[in-house]
């Protein structure tokens, strides 16, 4: 994992929302343990992700560490690293 | 072809030669053209109003190729401005040679070449990708070179840059294709415009050229175009090469 901060709830929905509405992804899969690969996530996506998040938080997230994701929980906490960054 | 009237071509170096050539031709094929420009506003805006009278779509944008947040702060603009609009194709046109033999070649010959030919398409093609994906399509053609292909005597830097950019655009082409994303390349040979009147020994080259001429700007645009339509679908990662028979490839 790459951050053990806890994540703002908030971002978290806002990541949820877009995994369920971008991707097709039904909201009762999207747990923090849920594996990207097993969500049907290829590594393109997370960069379309990634895009998002960078795009609708006006961040700029870290891209070297694209290959380190492997659940939601290191999307949020990646996500959440930046936004703070950002501050 | 790939285009509805709504999708918009970015032809970079539209200002001139080659590129223009492309902006016309694009536009006749029912893309809305930004016709882009670095120092010829005017050349460009000459462009547009030809796209215009022709009955196509046309806008100019301006930024040096090479500076990277020029090109960020124009194209956000540009598509905050039009959210209706969709970059559908990118055609990294834009380029400088700046010829001499390696011994004698300045950091700054060398840098100006790679900045402009394969930084300016290498970030073109990363503000480009990250749209294209969430839109599951697009197509993205690059300007190399037969110096690119071959090496060229005194063209270190510039064939440098230009096989760079048939790498870049075999590796996008894989990276992307499953998104059904296509990514080319077009290699001219010696096309008449302004680039090449500087070139020593010129007529001698055209002695050596199978189909006896240089060729035009517009055979380099039809190219393109058959690139970015319909035709091209199952098309990615290729490099054509458009040089009359000089290095058949
Ligand atoms: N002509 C040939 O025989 C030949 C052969 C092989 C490949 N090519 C390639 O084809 C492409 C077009 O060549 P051409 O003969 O049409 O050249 P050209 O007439 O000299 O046009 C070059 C274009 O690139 C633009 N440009 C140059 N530096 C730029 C920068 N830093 N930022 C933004 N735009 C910049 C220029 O814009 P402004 O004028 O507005 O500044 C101009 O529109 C080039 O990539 C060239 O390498 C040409």
């Amino acid at each position: 994992m790459l951050n053990q901060d806890p994540v703002d709830p908030s971002l978290i929905q806002q990541i949820n929302d877009l995994m369920a509405s971008g991707f097709e992804i039904p909201p009762e899969k999207l747990v923090p343990s849920a594996a990207l690969k097993e969500l049907g996530l290829d590594s393109l996506d997370a960069v379309d992700m990634l895009v998002y998040i960078e795009d609708k938080f006006g961040i700029k997230v870290e891209g070297e560490k694209l290959t380190s994701l492997r659940t939601l929980q290191d999307v949020y906490n990646l996500a959440a690293e930046a936004v703070s960054k950002s501050k | 072809m790939e285009t509805a009237t709504s999708t918009t071509a970015l032809v970079t170096g539209a200002s001139s030669g080659i590129g223009k050539a492309i902006a016309l031709r694009l536009a006749a094929d029912g893309f809305k053209i930004l016709v882009h420009c670095n120092k010829g506003l005017e050349r460009a805006e000459a462009v547009r109003q030809e796209i215009l009278a022709a009955g196509g779509k046309a806008e100019v944008v301006q930024f040096d190729v090479a500076d990277k947040e020029a090109i960020e702060a124009a194209l956000n603009a540009y598509f905050d401005a039009h959210k209706d609009e969709h970059l559908d194709v990118l055609i990294n046109n834009a380029g400088i040679h700046s010829d001499t033999l390696l011994g004698v070649m300045t950091d700054e010959a060398f840098d100006s070449v790679m900045k402009t030919n394969a930084y300016g398409a290498f970030y073109l093609m990363r503000w480009t990708v990250r749209r294209m994906l969430r839109r599951r399509r697009g197509s993205i053609v690059n300007m190399a070179s037969l110096a690119g292909q071959t090496g060229n005597p005194g063209q270190f830097n510039y064939a440098a840059s230009k096989a760079a950019l048939i790498a870049m655009t075999k590796t996008l082409a894989m990276e992307i294709g499953s998104r059904g994303i296509r990514v080319n390349a077009v290699a001219p040979g010696f096309i008449e415009t302004e680039m090449i009147q500087t070139i020593p020994g010129l007529e001698e080259f055209k002695k050596r050229i199978p189909l006896g001429r240089f060729g035009t700007a517009q055979e380099v645009a039809g190219v393109v175009s058959f690139l970015c339509s319909k035709d091209a679908a199952y098309m990615t990662g290729t490099t054509l090469s458009v040089n009359g028979g000089l290095y058949p490839a």
